[in-house]
Formats: C-alpha cells, sequence, structure tokens
C-alpha cells in the first residue's frame, strides 16, 4: 500500500485562489515507465492495463512505445496522484520516473 | 480466473530453486527496482515508500515459495487462483530482474531479449540462471494466459 504522503512544511499564501497555488507548488507531473530488458511484453501490457484500468489496445500501444523508444508517458496530472501511479508500477516491477510536465 | 494446477517435472525444478531461493534471500533485503528515484524531495517520504515496496515484495515472495511445498515436493504439482496469481508473476518479474543483474548482464540485453543464448556454451552457475530465467517466464506466461480480463 501507497505510504500517506508526509504533511508540506510550506503553507499556501491565502490570497491566491486555491487551484492556483496548488498548481504552483506541484504542477503538471509525468508518469514515465523506461524500458528494461526484462520484463515481458505481456507482462507489462497487463500491469498496464490492471494499474491505470487501459484496454487492451491503449496498453499495448504504450508497451510497445517502451519497448522501441525506450519510455512511455503513461499519465500526468497532480503530484500526488502521479507518486501513487509510480508507487504501484515499482510494486510490479517496473521502472517508473516523475517528469515536471513543462509544457503545461 | 480459473483455478488451475501446473504439473512440473521434479528433477528438472528442484536444482533450479536452489538458484531462486539464493535469489530470492538477496531480495528480502532489497528491492528488484531502485524505488529511490521519484520522492526524492522528501526524505521521510522516500524512506517510507522504500520501506513498503520492500515489505509488499518479501509478501509476494513468501506467497510465491508456497507453491513449492508439500504437494510440489511428493508430486510436481503447482497451483494456481485469484489469491496467489499477481503476487507469483510480480515475484517470477523480481527474481528474474535480480537473475539478469547478478548473472546474466554479461549474456547481453538483446540476446536475453529474444532469449538467443546457447545453453550448452554457457558455464554450469550461468546455465542454471538462464534456466531459471526461462522457467519464470514461461510460469508467468502461462498464468497472464489465465488471467480473464487484465482490467482492474
Amino acid at each position: 500500500m501507497l505510504p500517506e504522503r508526509a504533511p508540506r512544511a510550506q503553507t499556501q499564501p491565502t490570497e491566491q485562489p486555491v487551484g492556483a497555488t496548488e498548481l504552483r507548488l506541484d504542477g503538471v507531473w509525468r508518469v514515465v515507465v523506461l524500458n528494461d530488458p526484462v520484463n515481458l511484453m505481456s507482462y507489462v501490457v497487463l500491469v498496464f492495463r490492471r494499474v491505470f484500468g487501459f484496454d487492451e489496445a491503449t496498453a499495448r500501444k504504450h508497451m510497445l512505445e517502451v519497448h522501441e523508444r525506450g519510455r512511455s508517458v503513461v499519465w500526468s496530472g497532480l503530484r500526488e496522484k502521479a507518486e501513487a501511479y509510480a508507487f504501484t508500477l515499482q510494486q510490479w516491477h517496473l521502472t517508473a520516473v516523475l517528469e515536471p510536465d513543462e509544457t503545461v | 480466473m480459473k483455478p488451475f494446477e501446473v504439473k512440473l517435472v521434479l528433477p528438472v525444478v528442484v536444482p533450479l530453486l536452489e538458484v531462486i531461493k539464493e535469489v530470492i534471500q538477496d531480495l528480502k533485503s532489497s528491492l528488484a527496482v531502485p524505488g529511490d528515484s521519484v520522492p526524492a524531495a522528501d526524505a521521510e517520504l522516500s524512506e517510507a515508500w522504500h520501506s513498503e515496496l520492500l515489505t509488499g515484495q518479501r509478501g509476494d515472495l513468501e506467497l510465491f515459495m508456497s507453491l513449492f511445498g508439500d504437494e510440489f515436493i511428493n508430486e510436481g504439482i503447482i497451483a494456481f487462483d485469484g489469491s496467489n496469481a499477481e503476487a507469483v508473476i510480480r515475484s517470477c518479474s523480481a527474481v528474474r530482474l535480480r537473475l539478469r543483474e547478478h548473472y546474466l548482464k554479461n549474456l547481453g540485453d538483446e540476446a536475453l531479449e529474444a532469449g538467443d543464448v546457447e545453453l550448452d556454451k554457457l558455464a554450469d552457475p550461468l546455465r542454471k540462471a538462464f534456466m531459471c530465467y526461462l522457467f519464470l517466464a514461461t510460469l508467468q506466461e502461462l498464468i497472464i494466459s489465465r488471467i480473464d480480463d487484465a482490467a482492474p
């Protein structure tokens, strides 16, 4: 089970809209799965379906992207949820990293 | 998934289990995939993250080893159902990753991915490790093919 996030020491300025402040503090993050030479293609597809609820075609698309390009962005959004996904992927022994989404 | 059993050839699998047990012992204290790349900004979370992953990995591996109890020793049978299938395929993944790390790295990733390795040309410890690697992949394929619907 994912460990509970430690409380943040930083406080949010009250004069700013809550949504905007959260976005500034946490930003948008990408969950990126990196290729490894060990895990089977069928296993990676199964993991993507289990973790993200992808249909078979979407899971296969991401798996092939990992296999052929070395990486695939499988999810993007708020940091806390991205961490939860990365944690779950690591439970399944896939190599997952988080990257800030600079395009947002 | 529907429960199913697999009958294994004891003289082939028992020697492989010695290698697998050794690797599992090693995996009790370290993660198959280093889990320290994500929450680097927060040391407390990073520690909790690592510890939770290790606890989960140990639990999976215990379940995996429980496959090889009396029924296996007496009849060569291992049984899968919804309560152990996922833990077993995760364990196979963890052990395969560690086998590559400790024994098979020099074979080259391309050869490893394609399974393009001449067993006869390998020295004994390496050959055994590669056979474990293949055995665990076969077990994974078998279970994955029996999982009715991969969606959660």
